[in-house]
């Protein structure tokens, strides 16, 4: 836990240091989703095992707040780094003496105070955390740890502990699928996505191969693996882990489908390696939702699996790279390469002109 | 001033917010209740705006809807990240079948600025003549189907002329910072006050060829985005194309170049002594004394503990459904409120929205959409006494084009076969063809190269089309949620047809260079999609209308409710018919209107 593997980052600011952010600030990115009174389970889509309190609460994902960090004394270095805000409740009514937090973004596993949010029942506190890390903390009230009662995320350490976990901006780490399973989603994708045409095939190599070592660090310091296409599966697996978490029952059991299946139609061949023509048309059943050798007892409808991944493969594709696709902004460059000017050769998709440096040129905004 | 406030205003958006800007200018206290969050651009944070270019912001990850008994129970939904969530809060809407169903149609945005956050900013006017359209048809020819003479005895004047709102528009368009320009215009200024528009997107040059072809007289739609320094609200401008970005509707504007009520408005006074704006309070209901006086407005502080505040005058502006929603929720608190508000039967009935659609084509070409605001070009040529009475109509409204839409990649795909907030994605993922080389064809044919013209109408006030509070669904407080009830009258669907032919028109004389054959493959208006009953388009008005007769209207000719001596009402409720334009520079010329008239009581 907590390795960067984002390209060396440049620690001229410390991880866990403390940021002031207004009361105002904090309220805004908590009100809407942890003030209320209602007791039944409206936020529940199969996510949560019954009688956990987090299905009343709207998108507890969002818990800790990360968000960006600028520093206008040090801008470039700025944006290797996340602002998290952990934000502390109870719902039972009670109200804790003291709140702090413990983990494994800080030194030394130093406990940092929350602080009470002026005549609310909300704790919070913002601290620094470089980008594309994964972290574990828990929350010490009144002086016994307890796991964050909103953030559903969770790891569990090799001595058996439950920790509660998050992860910044344009982080690589498998969080929710096995390397098999990464594999077969890459294929899968690969499928959906023009990036293995022939045409999106050549642009693919030729754009990775120019990017050189300090282009990829300093254009685009948030980390890829480069061997994949486009960072699609990296985007889904992020995507299950948090924000959509109730879609990730879907891809365990469909994943593990396909697997046995493939294996089945081809034993002599890893999935991973099987030609593009079995995927094409194990894609063209699932769309027809008559796929030989599926387990239907165990997955009803392997078309609204397809759609599922249709709607993740683009939005991973196009989404700004801190999601974790669109991987060295590859999505935008592709289409900003594909179309241009027949006359005077300039390009028809500028995303650079209106994204934040140094991803875009824009001077004014910062992201 | 705890407690001692001139002026309790509920709500920041267009309704709310010029009457805080005037009143605290004038030196009067203000105190300003907000549902939403404060979110603040680039210059007024350490650096980083709440706001972003991010596709993600404006349609987040999947949810489903887990409202009780709904008919859409289980479908998947995708809200902005300034929109309530719908299993929070949701409208509820009774569809053609009479089932009823959740919706996000009907919200704009909770957050400072309210819906001026996240629209396209198109500021036009309403003509002369939407504001006289009882008197207009009185003497005119039989309306095309309109078989029962609903839209003559329906129709309403204002009990406002244009001449009197005129002053108010033109101060609107001052304070809030509206580029565009006025020739051609169906609609007389009486100082100008635009700034320069920035150049067109070439791909608009084919709306000019069409709307010239045609000769519908044609000017750049005026917009809420500053292109030039704006002394009354202190912004400056960077420079260049700078405003022209992509992320235009739906995305609130990090740098504030779109003239939000909280930049443009808001900001100003933010920080004087008798001005005090507390975002994330919820207000739940409203209490008066037996004399007619709001006494107590009662709310839910950002931690959700109940709190009062009282105030001389109160302003209600949470937008049409929602003030409906809070008044009726008052009622059902006493029965003294319920009594006065409740004086006639008309709270929440005559609810409106516009007739609205378009028609959209593949132009020849392929351009940098990304490089767009939000509209190029607009004609008046269709809210003419000539064209309205040659075509049977009751009445006319505004054609413009619209240049963000679909300009990015991820929202081509999500509204691919669907405009509206409901059923995003839904066909993209339904269409399992397009995908590899169909998918690469797919961009190849649609990225950069479709235009799209769109209509806003005016719609037959109905009084069946109405806000109730729903019997059983319950937001996330326990309050009954807001129902809507409406249908198109078959003159909306009539006039819908007339416009969107026009629509089409434009893009058929403007693709061929005026010979008028070039392909339009949609055309139509909303009452024809699949969910027709429940499109909005985020301009949702009457349900408490003004007028000078108290048994034909909701609030005087002032905005005031009649039964209460201090109660005011002043989001697109107030209107009793939808005027022929996008309707927020209405809204705040009219509570720019308002508050002299709050000011001449304080």
């Amino acid at each position: 836990m907590g390795t960067a593997l984002a390209p060396a980052v440049r620690r001229a600011f410390e991880s866990g240091t403390v940021v002031q952010k207004d009361d105002t600030y904090v309220l805004n990115h908590t009100t809407k989703y942890l003030a209320r009174a209602n007791v039944d389970e409206r936020h529940n889509y199969g996510q949560f095992p019954q009688g956990d309190p987090r299905a009343r609460i709207c998108e507890s994902w969002r818990f800790p707040v990360i968000d960006g960090y600028y520093d206008p004394a040090d801008p470039e270095e700025s944006y290797h780094w996340n602002e998290v805000t952990f934000v502390y409740r109870t719902f039972d009514g009670t109200q804790p003496g003291s709140v702090s937090v413990v983990g494994t973004f800080a030194p030394l596993y130093q406990e940092i105070p929350l602080r009470r949010i002026g005549g609310t029942p909300y704790f919070a506190v913002t601290v620094m955390v470089p980008k594309g890390e994964v972290h574990t903390y828990r929350y010490v009230v009144d002086g016994r740890q307890e796991l964050d009662p909103i953030n559903p995320q969770t790891a569990v350490a090799d001595n058996g502990r439950v920790w509660s976990r998050f992860f910044t901006h344009g982080c690589t780490q498998r969080l929710s699928f096995e390397p098999w399973e990464m594999d077969i989603l890459e294929r899968l994708t690969d499928h959906i996505l023009p990036f293995r045409t022939v045409e999106g095939q050549r642009f693919l190599d030729r754009y990775y191969q120019q990017l050189d070592r300090a282009a990829r660090e300093s254009q685009y310091p948030i980390a890829y693996r480069f061997d994949e296409s486009v960072g699609i599966a990296n985007f889904i697996d992020k995507l299950v882990a948090r924000e959509e978490n109730h879609r990730l029952i879907d891809y365990k059991i469909c994943l593990e489908i396909i697997n046995r299946l493939l294996r089945m139609r081809n034993p002599f061949v890893e999935p991973r390696l099987m030609s593009k023509e079995m995927y094409i048309e194990l894609y063209n059943q699932m769309a027809s939702g008559n796929v030989p050798g599926w387990d239907y007892g165990a997955y009803q409808n392997p078309r609204f699996f397809l759609q599922l991944l249709r709607r993740h493969a683009i939005t991973g594709a196009f989404a700004h790279p801190k999601y974790g696709g669109n991987a060295a902004a590859s999505g935008w460059v592709y289409l900003s390469e594909r179309y241009r000017d027949p006359e005077t050769g300039a390009t028809l998709f500028d995303w650079r002109r209106v994204q934040e440096p140094p991803l875009g040129t824009d001077q004014q905004y910062r992201g | 001033m705890a407690n001692g406030y001139d002026v309790v205003v509920i709500g920041s958006g267009a309704g709310g917010a010029p009457i805080a800007n005037m009143l605290v200018k004038a030196g009067k206290n203000v105190l300003m209740l907000e549902k939403g969050p404060l979110f603040r651009t680039q210059d007024q944070t350490s650096g980083l705006s709440d706001f972003k270019r991010d596709e993600l912001f404006a349609t987040g990850p999947e949810k489903i809807i887990r409202v009780e008994r709904a008919a859409n129970w289980g479908e998947s939904y995708y809200s902005s990240h300034v929109e309530p969530d719908l299993n929070d809060e949701p409208h509820i809407y009774r569809d053609a079948d009479g089932r009823d169903r959740a919706t996000l149609e009907g919200y704009t945005a909770q957050c400072v600025g309210g819906g001026t956050q996240l629209y396209g900013g198109v500021s036009l006017r309403f003509s002369p003549l939407d504001f006289r359209l009882k008197s207009f048809n009185e003497n005119g020819a039989a309306l095309r189907n309109d078989p029962n003479g609903d839209v003559k005895r329906e129709a309403r004047d204002w009990p406002i002329t244009y001449d009197d709102l005129e002053p108010y528009y033109t101060l609107a368009e001052e304070l809030v910072g509206i580029s565009g320009t006025r020739q051609n215009q169906l609609k007389p200024a009486s100082r100008e006050v635009y700034q320069k528009p920035l150049p067109p997107n070439p791909i608009s040059r084919f709306v000019e060829i069409g709307m010239d072809a045609l000769g519908m007289p044609r000017y750049r739609t005026p917009l809420a985005v500053i292109t030039e320094d704006h002394p009354p609200s202190g912004r400056t401008y960077p420079g260049g194309e700078a405003a022209k970005t992509g992320y235009v509707n739906r995305y609130g504007c990090p740098l504030g170049l779109k003239s939000s009520t909280w930049v443009a408005l808001l900001a100003p006074i933010y920080g004087r002594p008798n001005f005090e704006l507390r975002p994330n309070c919820t207000v739940t209901h409203l209490e008066c004394d037996s004399s007619g006086n709001v006494t107590k407005v009662v709310y839910l502080d950002a931690g959700g503990q109940r709190r009062e505040v009282s105030g001389k005058l109160i302003v209600v502006a949470c937008s049409a459904i929602e003030s409906v929603r809070l008044l009726k929720l008052s009622a059902l608190e006493s029965a003294e409120f319920d009594r006065r508000i409740n004086q006639n039967d008309l709270l929440g009935k005559y609810f409106l929205t516009h007739c609205f659609g378009g028609a959209e084509a593949i132009m020849p070409g392929r351009y940098d959409k990304s490089l767009s605001v939000d509209s190029d070009w607009a004609t008046d040529a269709c809210a003419t006494p000539d064209f309205i009475r040659s075509n049977g109509l009751w009445a006319g409204g505004a054609i413009y084009n619209n240049t963000s839409d679909q300009c990015l990649p991820i929202s081509l795909a999500r509204t691919h076969g669907s405009q509206d907030i409901d059923t995003i994605w839904k066909a993209f993922v339904e269409d399992t063809s397009l995908t590899g080389e169909r998918l690469a064809s797919f961009f190849d044919e649609n990225f950069g190269t479709r235009l799209s013209v769109s209509f806003m109408a005016n719609q037959v006030p109905l009084k069946t089309n109405r806000i109730e509070l729903h019997p059983t669904v319950k937001d996330k407080w326990g309050r009954n949620v807001a129902y809507i009830i409406k249908e198109w009258h078959p003159h909306d669907q009539y006039l819908m047809d007339v416009f969107a032919e026009q629509c089409a028109r434009v893009l058929r004389f403007g693709g061929d260079g005026g010979r008028g054959n070039y392909p339009v493959f949609e055309k139509g208006g909303v009452y024809q999609a699949e969910n027709g009953l429940a499109r909005i388009a985020n301009h949702i008005l009457g349900g408490a209308r003004f007028g000078t007769d108290r048994n034909d209207s909701v609030l005087d000719p002032n905005c005031r409710a009649w039964e209460f001596d201090n109660l005011y009402v002043t989001d697109g409720s107030f209107m009793p018919t939808s005027g022929g334009a996008n309707p927020t520079l209405t809204i705040q010329a009219n509570s720019f209107r308002v508050a002299d008239h709050l000011l001449s009581r304080l």
